[in-house]
């Protein structure tokens, strides 16, 4: 597990390539979402190359492991800099690996684009960081707004201990009070979590009207199956992290009117989307999820910074993604000042068996994302 | 009755710490060695628990199965790994079985895949109300009968019976056991098969409680069953599982009350701290 396993996983190159380093946690407790956005990261330059490449340069993805920890994340980084001199780089890992290769970039004057990491401090690293998903406070302020569409007041918060779970709950405590929230309770668990026993009990004698609970499908899973299976019958409203079949098969029927907030809308009639989530088929055999898509966009997005500027990187680059306007199966994408995106927050609900179209949250204010200013 | 349900709860989590650090105390009694491989066979029990129920539909077999293939890994675990080792000092048995469980976490993951498994059909997931807002999972309940009875019918196997009884004789004084004609081997080979089948039935729980396996379920198991000897007087078996069931209590109050300050692992360790300072011994230490 301390190896860090460097993959090189295109064909040898025949000529001269353009190197786009790509970090992801493919082994260690986050493998499942690293195989997700490995394969949408693939799907990106499969397609790019098939098209041609950029400027009759075909496009090879330098996969490192970092099994989604900083002490991984800053070899690989520093690799893909110093001995790969790949001219971008993608993040499809989470986000405490992204911003500790965030800086080691920054200084290289490669851009970096990042796929769903969430953590606000990643586009503080500098000029050269992009942002595809929306930051965890916005979407957490997003959760609050949903909280008071679906017409509830009374929450409990349940956060998952790391910048992920963090950074949502601070967005949605941020939001509350704005929008007439009472917050009965929170409460904290760790990754490794898989038994809520004590949590569900309390979450029960608290009697809330809706929880607010941050994790991934494989906590999630665990967590809302528990809950239902105490008698708690509160809507839950999960985020990125459920985005994935495994969390319906974990939980089972428990997952059935589970609501996530999230960048993938499976239900989409955008041309981008619908094209995306086809080829992720084909390609995979699987069905996408919001990981594959933010990976394959933040990929797409960096191949076409390259196209526009001939494949050459530094400054060059940076600019050519900053000014962009990307049409991408998250939706319409366009960086802020500080390399953000703006964009409206996904609503999915758990209906047989699958993620359906709920509603959107669109709110220009509540969902700004942070500029330079702030 | 918040309090009732938190007891509980505790005891069922309890439970399977009892099950998984049953075996390690056997083979720290036996062998003087901190088996954290140990934590491997529950996962494999697991793992194995979850595709025999959605192969063959049966949970019992499910469980036999699982025990059986457990307990057979740990034998092999110790006729390769340990047994080669045990005129070495203790620690790099302990460094081979690190090594061991790491190895194990990886092949897991890429046999079965990172994205872990979980039962078509979970079963035992009817509901119990008892009253009083009391409501658990059968499974819930199950796991705390089978545990009390599995380790009653041991306890008793290991006071009544001629191996049980050999057993013993061979921790307390090998040599000894050794000249009354017991054979160590096959003593040392009886206690992985029942520590780690023991453990592969944990798995299995586990994977019932939560529908899901992974290739890293063992992390905090490997690593909290260490604990939880050392509070009960490492090598004492009743000792063993009273801490088990303690530390499981204590942490679901810990979860609810301190959660804001300690996680739920760093009670576990902030206990045994505690306890460490008062009783150096454990709690339950025989001398």
């Amino acid at each position: 597990m301390t190896v860090a396993a460097a993959l090189a996983l295109t064909t040898l190159p025949a000529w001269a390539q353009l190197k786009v380093g790509f970090n992801v946690p493919l082994t260690g407790f986050a493998a499942a979402d690293g195989k997700s956005a490995l394969e949408g990261a693939k799907l990106a330059v499969a397609q790019a190359n098939a098209k041609g490449g950029v400027a009759g340069q075909k496009i090879e993805l330098v996969v490192y492991d970092d099994q989604a920890t900083p002490k991984e994340a800053v070899p690989s980084a520093t690799k893909m800099v110093e001995k790969d001199k790949v001219v971008v780089a993608v993040s499809g890992s989470y986000s405490g690996s992204t911003r500790a290769a965030a800086s080691i970039f920054q200084r290289g004057k490669i851009p970096y684009v990042v796929a769903y990491a969430i953590h606000p401090d990643i586009t503080l690293a500098g000029d050269y960081m992009f942002r595809v998903s929306a930051m965890g406070e916005v979407q957490g302020r997003g959760g609050a707004k949903l909280v008071q569409n679906l017409g509830k007041k009374n929450v409990v918060i349940v956060t998952l201990k790391n910048d992920f779970g963090q950074a949502l709950t601070a967005g949605f405590k941020d939001a509350a009070p704005k929008l007439g929230l009472n917050i009965v309770n929170e409460y904290e668990y760790v990754i490794t979590d898989r038994q809520f026993g004590p949590l569900v009990s309390k979450i029960k004698y608290d009697n809330p009207d809706i929880i607010y609970a941050s994790g991934y499908f494989f906590t999630a899973g665990p967590l809302v199956s528990q809950l239902r299976a105490a008698g708690v019958t509160a809507p839950i409203i999960g985020q990125e992290g459920y985005d994935s079949d495994k969390f319906i098969e974990i939980a089972g029927p428990a997952s059935e009117g589970t609501y996530i907030t999230t960048s993938l809308d499976r239900d989409s009639t955008a041309p981008a989307t619908v094209a995306f989530l086809a080829d992720y088929r084909k390609a995979t055999n699987l069905g996408a999820d919001m990981v594959a898509a933010s990976s394959f966009t933040a990929t797409s997005v960096a191949i076409e910074g390259l196209r526009k500027t001939g494949g050459k990187g530094g400054a060059a680059l940076r600019d050519a993604i900053a000014s962009g306007i990307y049409d991408m199966p998250i939706g319409k994408l366009e960086f802020n000042d500080l390399h953000e995106v703006k964009k409206d927050i996904q609503v999915q609900i758990v209906k047989d068996k699958a993620f359906r179209r709920h509603s959107v949250i669109s709110d220009p204010v509540l969902l700004a994302p942070p500029t330079k200013a702030k | 009755m918040l309090a009732i349900e938190l007891v509980a709860q505790g005891l069922i989590q309890g439970s399977i710490y009892a099950l998984v650090a049953l075996g390690l105390t056997l083979v720290y009694g036996l062998l003087r060695i901190l088996h954290v491989a140990h934590a491997a066979l529950f996962t494999l029990g697991g793992y194995i628990g979850v595709l025999v129920c959605n192969a063959s539909g049966s949970l019992a077999l499910s469980f036999l199965i699982a025990a059986l293939v457990a307990g057979f890994g740990g034998v092999a675990m110790f006729r390769l790994a340990y047994q080669p080792l045990l005129s070495k000092p203790p620690y790099v048995a302990l460094i081979a079985s690190i090594g061991l469980f790491i190895a194990s976490e990886e092949a897991f993951r890429i046999i079965f895949g990172a994205q872990g498994m979980s039962f078509t059909n979970p079963a035992l997931q009817q509901q119990f109300v008892l009253g009083w807002g009391l409501q658990f999972k059968l499974a819930e309940i199950l796991v705390m009968v089978s545990t009390a009875s599995i380790i009653g019918v041991l306890a008793w196997l290991q006071a009544r019976t001629r191996i049980g009884i050999a057993c013993q004789a061979t921790v307390s004084d090998p040599q000894m056991a050794q000249s009354f004609g017991i054979s160590l081997l096959k003593v040392r080979d009886i206690n992985f098969f029942v520590g780690s089948a023991l453990a592969g039935f944990a798995g299995v729980w586990v994977a019932l409680l939560n529908n899901l396996v992974e290739p890293t379920m063992g992390s905090v198991p490997s690593y909290k069953a260490l604990a939880i000897i050392v509070l009960g007087g490492l090598s004492s078996v009743p000792g063993t599982l009273a801490a088990a069931l303690l530390l499981g209590v204590i942490e679901a109050f810990g979860t609810i009350y301190l959660g804001d300050i300690l996680d739920r692992n760093a009670i576990a360790f902030a206990f045994l701290i505690a306890v460490l300072m008062v009783r150096p011994q454990g709690l339950f230490a025989r001398s």
